[in-house]
């Protein structure tokens, strides 16, 4: 926030009030106190700012307008012009905006080992109490020589379970989603898969035994079911099988 | 500018590794790995010390005290950048708009006063260098 304060501070701060709010043609207003920090605005103020204390010309030069200010000049940035244009933005707000941000850090940092969406006060890992407390720095980090080192020998076995905590990671949901859909979305009849085609191919290389197969079988049985019509019948209805 | 960034990531990346392995060789910890073990604490130490010649190069660095809410909270500390975008844009169509009815008052108010006071008005138009009336 602290960037933008810098941004519209001064387009929203009130213009300074004038020194004097004098009436009557005697009094010739002071001139009105620059603007902090330069710019087009420290032009030279019309005839009543450049007259010396005390003189009437000031007066009379406005007229009746001697609480006249200079105005503001074309080139100085306010909120009139597009800011995020002006200081070429545009790209990081398509960026931000424009689609949505994941709201877990865990998506920010995905291969940061541990549960780090949860909140930092559970596990008192908070980078505010980073900066309240800070570390007590000894000046520079030494290596850890053999003498020092007997002091890391650790006892075998493994870790109790509430200890792991490295282990434990967030639930990548991403992958997940993806199966669910694509298990949820129905395979369009239009555009079968690659395995489908394989398989069409492997059954019309088998067609031709199984038709074989099933014309002998039908034979038989016509054969030998009792409601036979006749060989006639049958022979018309393999001719047309084989077509 | 960049590089000073990539520089720190790198050994953040790096150091991040060595604590992830020093973890595992200590979840299940067998007397053989103890070498091991020596070797990835001081590959920490070393690390700690990339990290802290970094500091020099990043003093002039300002990060704004609401990033750090975000990540203390587990969100992504680019919705603040998000946020901060939005409010600023808000911000600016607001300002606009009220310069734009200043200016259109602004006109009116120099569309009246002619009406009523056009010798002072004239006058006025002359010191402004205004050679006509505003419509």
């Amino acid at each position: 926030m602290e960037n933008f304060t810098a941004l519209f501070g001064a387009q929203t701060d009130p213009p300074p009030p004038p020194t004097a709010l004098s009436f009557g043609p005697g009094k010739p207003p002071p001139p009105p106190p620059p603007p902090p920090g330069g710019g087009p605005g420290t032009a030279a103020p019309p005839t009543a700012a450049t007259a010396p204390p005390g003189a009437d010309k000031s007066a009379a030069g406005c007229g009746p307008f001697y609480l006249m200010r200079e105005l503001p000049g074309g080139t100085e940035l306010t909120g009139s012009t597009n800011l995020i244009t002006h200081y070429n933005l545009e790209q990081a707000y398509n960026k931000f905006c424009g689609k949505k941000v994941k709201e877990k850090l865990s998506n920010f940092l995905p291969d940061l080992p541990g549960m780090i969406d949860l909140p930092g006060s559970h596990d008192n890992s908070s980078l505010r109490s980073l900066i309240e407390k800070p570390p007590i720095l000894g000046g520079s980090f030494n290596p850890i020589t053999g003498t020092m080192l007997s002091g890391f020998r650790l006892h075998t076995g493994p870790l109790p379970e509430q200890c792991r905590l490295m282990h434990i990671q967030p639930p990548k949901k991403n992958k997940h989603k993806h199966k669910q859909s694509r298990a949820q979305d129905p395979v369009p009849p239009e555009t079968p898969s690659d395995s489908d085609h394989k398989k069409k191919k492997k059954k019309k290389e088998e067609d031709p035994e199984r038709k074989r197969k099933k014309k002998e079988k039908k034979k038989k049985k016509s054969r030998h079911s009792p409601d036979h019509p006749g060989m006639g019948s049958s022979q018309a209805s393999s001719s047309s099988s084989l077509r | 500018m960049a590089e000073k960034f990539d520089h720190l990531e790198e050994h953040l990346e790096k150091f991040v590794e060595n604590i992830r392995q020093l973890g595992i060789i200590v979840s299940d910890f067998q007397p053989s790995s103890q070498t091991g073990l020596n070797q990835k604490l001081n590959f920490i130490v070393t690390g700690l010390q990339d990290i802290d010649k970094c500091r020099q190069q990043l003093h002039d660095i300002t990060v704004p005290l609401e990033v750090f809410e975000y990540i203390d909270q587990g969100r992504n500390p680019q919705l603040y950048t998000k946020e901060c975008l939005e409010r600023a844009l808000a911000k600016n169509e607001q300002v606009k708009g009220k310069i734009d009815t200043m200016k259109k008052f602004k006109s009116l108010l120099i569309q009246e006063l002619s009406k009523v006071f056009p010798e002072d008005m004239a006058k006025y138009r002359s010191i402004r260098g205004e050679a006509h009336a505003p419509p």
